[in-house]
């Protein structure tokens, strides 16, 4: 399987993101063991890149981010725990709404649909850990490449509008919410999360029964979901079955000890002298990748090749998208895709002609209209909130 | 491939039984139940999970790590991995016990620990790298 590997990267070019070698190892390169991986086909699923079987985590090939949503059946899955729903009776199916509220509700999927006004939006969904097979060095967890993210357009019905109907009681601080999924022992800690009482009532924070016009796959979180637009799937709960209001914060797991990066702007910190402080993971920061070249094109001189790729923040919406051909020392911005709204990511694109045979650093950086972009370097324990500027080594012919 | 033919066969068992479903009623034409059956039908949302066994690299102790490890998540939670350091696998087999609960004795979490380091150690001969 090594050999096979060195064989590869020997061959006449070299690309950052199929495989490595020591010469292009570097912040864009997925290393071999994760490029090596097999493909697997789920119920309601197209080919995905399997991660691990039990629980089911696929991870979306990098040529369906060349439109803008991102298809049902390839978009990413990830779930904790191996007791996920595989069936869903929409006859006895409640969501139920409890804890501090005046009245206590159950919601079937055909009350949400019919007692609440109707929203949509178009939001990225990102895994916390996505390109966490990135981070040198390397650390624990899904050895996601770039494909654990995925955009859509979710219809529901506001979270807001849901905890008007029960009524909040005053003192209230946070939702506390979780799904159908259940843990494999019982002494393992259910899958929950919780948001603050203002951000659940924001107006944004949604509970989706649609996704691109259809019902949302089994492994997608069939028949709800939380969205949460600009903040990373962690919080964007599947098969949704209970949020309780509650007067003082949540403790569990994983809200105090899973998904917290470092206090800092860009979760970073350095291997020897790790933060003291970690808060939960939260907003998005600014990513970009690339989706062309593809890994098996061939780059030839003098001939004109799309570069291409998205990039998405947390909410401020994408401003401006970059790329060099020469490592870094010159940019120039790309022409962007389609405006689909502030939590869509934004597709981007430019013509690259490489004038001589040789080796090229392609590079993207994205800015977003609060100012923010990306960096050159970033770390932290757990392989969260990747936000560092990607490369792609190439070998043109 | 297997995944696939495994869901022909899942189809071609519920064309079957609604065949066969359908026969019945219409021998016996209770229309409102035929309607409420197959209303029932469409409210029951149901999806079954292929298998992808993973490989199971050899190491020493490795009926251990099956025993221990393999109740609750497939191997591929190892075989994903990069080689780590043994501080980084004692790391995870502590979170596996204190944070969710593992029922892994004591004594066992040597023996998992000297497992990982085979198939997924720093300092591990290649020859045993996971597959």
């Amino acid at each position: 399987m090594l050999a096979s590997l060195s064989g590869l990267a020997a061959a006449s070019r070299t690309f950052g993101y199929a495989f490595e070698s020591s010469s292009t190892r570097g912040l864009a390169t997925v290393p071999a063991e994760t490029a090596a991986r097999q493909l697997a086909r789920y119920p309601q699923k197209a080919e995905l890149t399997l991660l691990t079987d039990r629980p089911p985590q696929l991870e979306t090939p990098l040529r369906y981010f060349r439109s803008d949503l991102t298809p049902n059946d390839a978009f990413f899955v990830r779930w904790h725990l191996s007791g996920i729903p595989t069936t869903v009776d929409l006859r006895t199916f409640r969501l139920v709404v409890g804890g501090h509220v005046r009245k206590p509700l159950s919601l079937s999927l055909r009350d949400l649909q019919s007692k609440f006004e109707p929203v949509s939006v178009v939001a990225l969904n990102q895994c916390a850990g996505n390109s966490r097979s990135l981070f040198e060095p390397r650390v624990p967890g899904g050895q996601w490449a770039n494909g654990a993210m995925g955009n859509a357009r979710w219809k529901g019905v506001r979270l807001t509008d849901v905890l008007e109907a029960a009524g909040v009681l005053p003192g209230a601080v946070q939702v506390g919410l979780h799904g159908l999924d259940v843990p494999p022992l019982e002494k393992t800690p259910r899958f929950e999360k919780s948001l603050q009482i203002d951000h659940a009532r924001d107006g944004e924070v949604m509970i989706a029964y649609e996704m691109n016009g259809e019902s949302l796959p089994m492994l997608n979180g069939f028949p709800i979901r939380l969205v949460v637009p600009g903040w990373y799937a962690t919080y964007w709960v599947k098969a949704l079955s209970s949020i309780m209001v509650l007067d003082e914060p949540l403790k569990t797991f994983w809200m105090d000890k899973a998904y917290r990066i470092p206090d800092n702007a860009n979760a970073n910190e350095d291997p020897q002298h790790l933060s003291q402080v970690t808060i939960p993971i939260n907003r998005m920061a600014v990513h970009s990748i690339f989706v062309l070249p593809e890994a098996d094109e061939q780059l030839r001189a003098g001939q004109s090749y799309e570069l291409a790729g998205v990039a998405n923040d947390g909410g401020d919406g994408i401003r401006r998208v970059e790329v060099s051909q020469d490592g870094g020392q010159t940019w120039s911005e790309a022409t962007l895709g389609t405006d689909l709204g502030k939590y869509s990511w934004r597709r981007w694109q430019t013509w690259w002609t490489p004038p001589v045979k040789g080796s090229y650093r392609l590079m993207v950086r994205a800015t977003n209209t609060a100012g923010e972009t990306q960096r050159t370097g970033q770390w932290n324990r757990s392989g969260y909130q990747r936000d560092v500027i990607e490369h792609l080594d190439v070998v043109v012919l | 491939m297997r995944s696939a033919s495994r869901w022909v066969i899942v189809f071609a068992i519920a064309a079957m039984a609604l065949t066969i479903s359908v026969a019945s009623y219409s021998q016996h034409p209770p229309a409102s139940a035929s309607k409420r059956a197959a209303k029932a039908a469409s409210q029951v949302h149901s999806i079954v999970l292929p298998q992808y066994p993973p490989e199971i690299a050899e190491g020493p102790n490795v009926e251990t790590y099956r025993k221990d490890c393999l109740t609750c998540h497939t191997a591929r939670y190892v075989s994903m991995q990069p080689r780590f350091s043994k501080t980084v696998w004692q790391n995870e087999i502590k979170k596996m016990v204190d944070a969710y609960g593992a029922p892994v004795p004591e004594a066992d979490q040597a023996l998992i620990v000297k497992y990982l380091i085979a198939v997924k150690g720093v300092e591990a001969p290649a020859t045993l790298a996971a597959p």
